[in-house]
């Protein structure tokens, strides 16, 4: 599929990942997996669940401590403490849960990070939250508690608050995952738009309609092991496994 | 106008005998009963004065009584919470030394009843510290290479006797040692409660451990403890009567005094037992307000 968008793969990836083991108890959630992600790029690894996909997308940005491998992001391998939290303030999250901070207001949970980590002024941070709660389409609750909100809206405050650090990168774990159906598309449609602007995206998603009208490239995983990397093109037409094409089958009805 | 069938206008509101709360009429019975008795019995209104400290600041200015379990109370439960938080993050820590630290102070501190515990403190603790501290002292002034302006603080090591600190000092710092258990607990529990989500959250947008606690965990966490913390603060009041046993002259040690200096055992006692009561009623009325306005202000 063809975005339009400039991708240069003989840049060196944002997202290097070498050999990476993580394992939780006996089970292995990922095995020898080796990923890499150009800027500009939205891949989305899709795989049943416990296939290790979440566990690989939270590796990223060392939310699980990786047993084996190495990820390096925008050339920061993570590595020592210090590395790790630079990664972190340049790498946004989207959780499946949302997890807003309950007992800030929709705009301080947009200006928290701004004010602790990136020390801006109180205005800017302002200003900023305000922009970004206006670009995901919800300014008018800016001063509303996230336990007001619905599903839809607290997860477009979640994606806004992420945007606030000005980050490189933007992983979304199944952020549509927890919604109603009719709240998804609202979601779905701030992550396309933020795909168009070029964002650098890693997703975990069961959505084929963002797949088809987004992804540059599929990554399937099960039982912790990369399975199939393809296109969405060749992932609907022609996948190559076996194992894909059960899933497919199973996800598409 | 007629009167629709069902209203209650002009006639009387009939009363629900069994709701109201008669234990809170019959403490506004005995309060009015000793307020009576103050005002009309000079020997009520003389423990009084005695027990409130009023007596002896006027004729020794020492701040005694009423006004000294107030001071032990309050300055001993600000400890107490730094004691809880600093021991309940430790007791979360995954560094294995820091947390034996926490984990082996919690249990004893909690282990050992709280009389025992003020006794032990001051009578073996912190004359223990203080001969540390003076050998420490004593070995730095025998040290060639020290600094010269190290010089002071170790006379000062040596000559600091476990005469300079107080029986009010050693209650204060028993007390917090106790109560820094229970609450470092409450802290934990508190926190444990929080879910993973939000720290992870915080992490991911780059806050460092200590951030993430500081703005995201800890507000909340506090909101849920309120309640147990009001709790302890209560119970520290009440546990204060003992540090009378260090011969501290708080409320109950002046019970005593005002005992053995009037043998009026009857006013004597019935007074000590109402200015507790006043101060744990008006405290837990504190803690009420205080939860309220906090469940309102966020939800």
């Amino acid at each position: 599929m063809n975005t339009g968008k400039n991708i240069d793969l003989n840049e060196d990836a944002i997202i290097q990942i070498r050999n990476v083991y993580k394992s939780f108890g006996t089970i292995e959630a990922v095995n020898n997996v080796s990923l890499d992600v150009h800027r500009g790029e939205v891949v989305v690894i899709i795989g049943p669940s416990g296939s290790g996909k979440s566990t690989l997308l939270r590796c990223i940005n060392h939310l699980e401590n990786i047993d084996k491998g190495s990820v390096v992001v925008d050339g920061i391998p993570l590595s020592s403490k210090a590395n790790i939290n630079k990664v972190r303030a340049e790498v946004g999250m989207v959780f499946q849960q949302f997890n807003l901070f309950p007992h800030l207001s929709v705009l301080e949970n947009v200006m928290i990070s701004q004010r602790v980590v990136r020390k801006r002024s109180f205005a800017e941070a302002e200003r900023i939250a305000l922009d970004l709660l206006e670009k995901v389409g919800i300014p008018d609750k800016a001063a509303n508690y996230p336990g007001q909100l619905s599903g839809g809206q607290q997860q477009r405050v979640a994606i806004a608050r992420a945007l606030a650090m000005q980050p490189k990168i933007m992983l979304f774990d199944e952020p549509t995952s927890a919604l109603d159906p009719e709240m998804i598309k609202e979601v779905l449609d701030v992550m396309l738009d933020l795909a168009k602007e070029g964002m650098t995206m890693a997703v975990v998603s069961h959505e084929m309609g963002f797949v088809r009208a987004a992804a540059d490239r599929i990554v399937f995983m099960d039982h912790g092991w990369v399975i199939e990397e393809t296109t969405p093109y060749d992932l609907f037409e022609n996948p190559k496994e076996e194992r894909t094409r059960q899933f497919l089958s199973k996800i598409l009805h | 106008m007629v009167d629709k069938p069902g209203s209650t206008k002009g006639k009387a509101i009939p009363i629900n005998w069994n709701k109201i709360p008669w234990w809170a009429v019959i403490v506004a019975a005995i309060f009015l009963f000793i307020i009576n008795a103050v005002i009309t019995n000079p020997s009520y209104l003389d423990t009084l004065s005695f027990l409130s400290g009023y007596t002896m600041w006027i004729t020794r200015g020492a701040v005694t009584g009423v006004v000294l379990t107030i001071v032990i109370t309050i300055v001993a439960y600000v400890i107490t919470l730094v004691i809880g938080l600093i021991m309940g993050l430790a007791r979360l820590s995954k560094n294995p030394i820091i947390y034996t630290i926490a984990t082996l102070y919690v249990e004893i501190a909690r282990g050992v009843p709280m009389l025992v515990l003020l006794l032990y403190v001051s009578f073996v603790g912190i004359p223990m510290v203080i001969s540390w501290t003076n050998s420490l002292g004593a070995a730095m002034l025998t040290w060639t290479w020290l600094p010269g302006f190290l010089h002071g603080f170790a006379q000062a090591l040596v000559d600091y006797n476990i005469r300079n600190v107080s029986e009010i000092v050693r209650g204060v710092i028993g007390l917090s040692i106790g109560y820094g258990a229970y609450s470092a607990e409450v802290f934990r529990a508190g926190i444990q409660s929080i879910e993973k989500g939000q720290m992870e959250a915080a992490r991911s947008l780059g806050m460092s451990y200590f951030q993430a606690m500081r703005f995201i965990i800890l507000p909340q966490a506090i909101r849920r403890i309120l309640p147990p913390l009001g709790n302890d603060f209560i119970a520290l009041l009440k546990d204060s009567s003992l540090v009378s046993a260090l011969s501290v002259q708080e409320l109950t040690m002046l019970g005593r005094q005002n005992v053995a200096r009037t043998f009026r055992t009857f006013e004597t006692w019935n007074m000590v037992a109402l200015l507790y009561l006043i101060m744990t009623f008006a405290l837990s009325f504190l803690v009420r307000q205080i939860e309220r306005r906090m469940s309102i202000e966020h939800r």
